[in-house]
């Protein structure tokens, strides 16, 4: 209570400021950055104390002092604070990368791969049949059946996207470290490539099927194979350049974290590869090739500068959301929300019993698996530019999907871990928690 | 391979050489320094590589003035009331006189040298001269850090101690009552602000941030969520004051002056900020690197009379200001050599220079602060050396 009423007399200052300056774009941006992040503390001390999950007291701030409400972070700011989003993607990314040793991979490998395949497939299939099924409803309907089977395909192509970011916030924020945890982690990991290709492949196909008026980015199967591999190829080079620097240089690791995100992310654009999959193959190539001890002085400097990017993140990206779509969409919205987790929800149920997972991990792997975030955002960009008329009403849907996914995945998942007994502290945690061996 | 990733690779590689020759040389010659971040940043500047085209250093304008509030709060929180009444009132006086003789004498000799140079009267060659005045005075902690290793406590310790402080209180201050005397007013204001209005103004944002922080922060003990708290207050006091066209530095060294004095959590939130001032200080640098333009207008001179009566004011006025406190015996004559290392607030005062668009010579003034901070970080150790041998023996061993 405390710390909202000073909030308000900064909100007060802040406002008794604004007339004085110049109007530069950056210092403002600055500014409400400052604001927002004492805001996010603030809202995120509040959600904590009713069990729910930091991650979405940011995205609260974000939504409450964003454009949509208060408008103290406007959309310019937003633009001009990009460059801090970006550097968190490629932290997390890299840091995600960081979380798996090899050996872990190989182990649980088969059963991460069922569960993805019976998920992603399950999803894929229920909410294509969904969107056919409201076809008289949809935004971006066409004349035709095929151009609606077309779209809809698009739209269930990027609805299977999971979110690393979030799934790593509560990780890092619960100190989560058991089973489950490890397979959601690696779900989710695993999820980002097939999706990308998924979505690559039906893009070429709706390409075909509907030719984009005017233009349109041709997207052929070579240049998605090299924004993959050649992603994997950049990333392990990365990953080695970074090893060899622990082992030769080992100074200034904060830094140098920030700068290996920083020049990692340029590279993979440079080069037209996939960004996320390059610092992720780099966080993972670090960590299996240094000596165990240089790979977690260096990731313990990325999670120091990661505690303030996480929250920078998911405030602005709470700031992004848009509620007006949501307001005006939501008897579309909400049937694809409980479709959508229900077919998470099955279809990773069905993948775990097939892998012979223990019930009560299959049980709540589906909990990690609901929340979606930029990359999200990213793939509904790409059909909007490649179908500017039609996709704009594709994306503005889409974001009003993930909006909610944003702000109720990191409850479920944050419940299903609890409920997992893998949250330090939790009562049932002794019952189920990993010997340290298996933690990673 | 592209012509871009190829400029990668080599800037890695010579960034990576850079630091190993530095590495060797600062072993075998006692140079502590931080300049192949700076050959970094002029590596991916647009001068060089252009991997920093000025679009991207546009877009990372933001963060510059949360580097200096950061560095502003560090030296603020180094005037914590109760352990400064404990040091006797003339080291006091030794430092401030120091301080004041040195600003006095630079800003002289660099306001001459610009009328004469560029043939403009004293009003446009004030913001460049009373610049690199505040600059001039700034002293790095880097010598201080190595002669009270070498020393342990005693006088000499105590009085580099307390004149790298003040030195940089004084630098601080001097930028932000310049920036505040020569303010560009905005157009939505009801009337002119005064310069009085706008040093009392950047104090209100510091203190008055500081104040309700204390505040807010309450007893947190958890460190990184203080680091996330206070991190958001430093952006936001920096914003503020960058906002306002006011120095980020000032605002905040009032900031953590507030905050050092209220707070309860005084050690943590000290922590939490010094454990990133090297990482700043560092991509600082590389900024400085990538915003430099070796300037089209004559530097030479200004710079080279800037290095050279930096080093004179400072080891004159030292001395001068010992004697006239009659504690020479104590400090020895040459002990302002001490001083002369420039450090970080040095180069946090250039690029806020730099940023302000308004004032004439930028690049002349900013060229001085790359040149004299290269030359004297690596000297700095040297000269501590050099300190030793003047140091009165009995002092030393206190």
């Amino acid at each position: 209570m405390r710390r909202a009423l000073i909030l308000v007399l900064l909100l007060g200052g802040v406002r008794l400021v604004l007339p004085l300056g110049s109007g530069a774009e950056a210092p403002y941006a600055l500014l409400t950055l400052g604001f927002l992040m004492l805001a996010a503390y603030t809202v995120a001390e509040i959600a904590s104390t009713v069990k729910l999950p930091r991650v979405v007291g940011y995205l609260i701030a974000g939504i409450v002092f964003g454009p949509a409400l208060a408008n103290i972070v406007t959309v310019e700011a937003s633009t001009t604070l990009a460059p801090v989003t970006s550097l968190a993607i490629s932290l997390i990314a890299f840091l995600a990368g960081a979380e798996l040793r090899w050996s872990e991979v190989r182990d649980r490998i088969g059963a991460i791969g069922k569960i993805l395949f019976a998920e992603l497939t399950l999803t894929f299939a229920l909410l294509l049949g969904l969107l056919l099924a409201l076809r008289p409803m949809l935004p971006f309907a066409g004349s035709g059946w095929s151009e609606t089977f077309v779209f809809s395909l698009l739209f269930a192509a990027m609805a299977i996207v999971h979110s690393p970011a979030v799934t790593l916030a509560i990780l890092s924020e619960t100190g989560a470290r058991g089973s489950l945890a490890r397979t959601v982690l690696g779900t989710v990991l695993l999820s980002d490539i097939v999706v990308v290709v998924v979505f690559s492949a039906t893009l070429s196909l709706a390409q075909a099927l509907t030719p984009p008026a005017g233009f349109g980015a041709q997207i052929t199967a070579g240049a998605v194979a090299w924004e993959l591999l050649g992603a994997v190829v950049v990333g392990a080079a990365l990953g080695a350049a970074v090893s060899l620097y622990l082992r030769f240089v080992h100074k200034e690791l904060f830094l140098f974290a920030l700068l290996v995100t920083f020049l990692g992310t340029e590279v993979a654009r440079m080069l037209n590869v996939e960004v996320l999959l390059t610092l992720l193959t780099a966080g993972f190539v670090m960590e299996n090739v240094s000596q165990r001890e240089s790979g977690l002085a260096l990731r313990h400097a990325m999670e120091r500068a990661a505690a303030p990017v996480f929250v920078v993140f998911f405030a602005l990206a709470g700031a992004s959301m848009h509620f007006e779509e949501f307001l005006s969409l939501w008897p579309l919205v909400i049937p694809i929300v409980i479709v959508r987790a229900a077919g998470i929800r099955l279809g990773s149920a069905v993948g775990g019993w097939w892998a012979g997972m223990p019930r009560r991990e299959s049980r709540n792997v589906w909990t990690g698996l609901v929340s979606q975030a930029g990359v999200a955002i990213g793939l509904a960009t790409v059909v909007a530019e490649v179908y500017p008329a039609r996709g704009a009403a594709l994306r503005s849907l889409f974001l009003a999907v993930i909006a909610v996914n944003e702000l109720i995945g990191p409850i479920l998942f944050k419940r299903g871990l609890a409920a997992a007994g893998e949250i330090p502290g939790t009562p049932s945690e002794s019952a189920s928690a990993p010997a340290p061996a298996e933690a990673i | 391979m592209s012509s871009g990733l190829i400029l990668v690779l080599l800037v890695a590689s010579s960034f990576v050489a850079a630091h190993f020759a530095f590495e060797r040389l600062g072993k075998r010659y006692l140079i502590v320094s931080g300049a192949e971040y700076l050959a970094l940043g002029i590596l991916l500047g647009p001068q060089v590589s252009g991997i920093f085209t000025p679009a991207l250093l546009d877009s990372l304008a933001a963060f510059p003035a949360l580097a200096l509030g950061w560095m502003g709060a560090i030296v603020g929180m180094r005037f914590y009331l109760p352990e400064l009444v404990r040091i006797p009132a003339f080291t006091y006086r030794i430092a401030l006189t120091e301080s004041l003789l040195t600003i006095a004498v630079v800003f002289a000799l660099e306001a001459v040298a610009f009328m004469w140079l560029f043939d403009i009267s004293l009003l446009l060659a004030t913001p460049p001269a009373l610049a690199l005045a505040a600059i001039a005075v700034s002293s790095s902690r880097e010598t201080y850090e190595i002669v009270s290793r070498h020393f342990g406590e005693g006088t000499f310790v105590t009085q580099l101690d307390v004149s790298t402080a003040v030195n940089a209180f004084v630098a601080v201050l001097t930028f932000g009552c310049l920036l505040a005397a020569f303010h560009m007013n905005p157009t939505g204001a009801a009337r002119p602000l005064t310069a009085t209005e706008w040093v009392v103004l950047t104090a209100a944002i510091g203190l008055i941030g500081g104040a309700l922080f204390h505040l807010f922060l309450g007893g947190e003990a958890n460190i990184d969520r203080l680091f996330v708290a206070l991190a958001g207050a430093l952006i936001l006091v920096s914003g503020a004051a960058a906002y306002l066209g006011l120095s980020p530095l000032l605002a905040a060294l009032f900031f953590g002056f507030m905050l050092v004095n209220t707070s309860r959590n005084r050690i943590e939130i000290a922590a939490a900020l010094t454990r990133v001032e090297r990482p700043l200080y560092f991509v600082l640098l590389i900024f400085a690197g990538a915003t430099w333009q070796p300037s089209l207008r004559a530097w030479v001179a200004p710079v080279l009379l800037f290095v050279f009566a930096r080093a004179a004011a400072k080891i004159g006025a030292a001395r001068l200001s010992a004697r006239a406190e009659r504690s020479l015996p104590l400090l020895g004559a040459d002990w302002g050599r001490a001083l002369l290392g420039q450090g970080g607030i040095a180069v946090a005062l250039g690029i806020d220079y730099l940023q302000q668009e308004h004032f004439a010579f930028t690049h002349v003034v900013f060229t001085a602060v790359v040149a004299s901070v290269l030359l004297t970080d690596m000297s700095s150790a040297r000269l501590a050396r050099s300190v030793f041998a003047s140091v009165p023996e009995s002092d030393g061993a206190a």
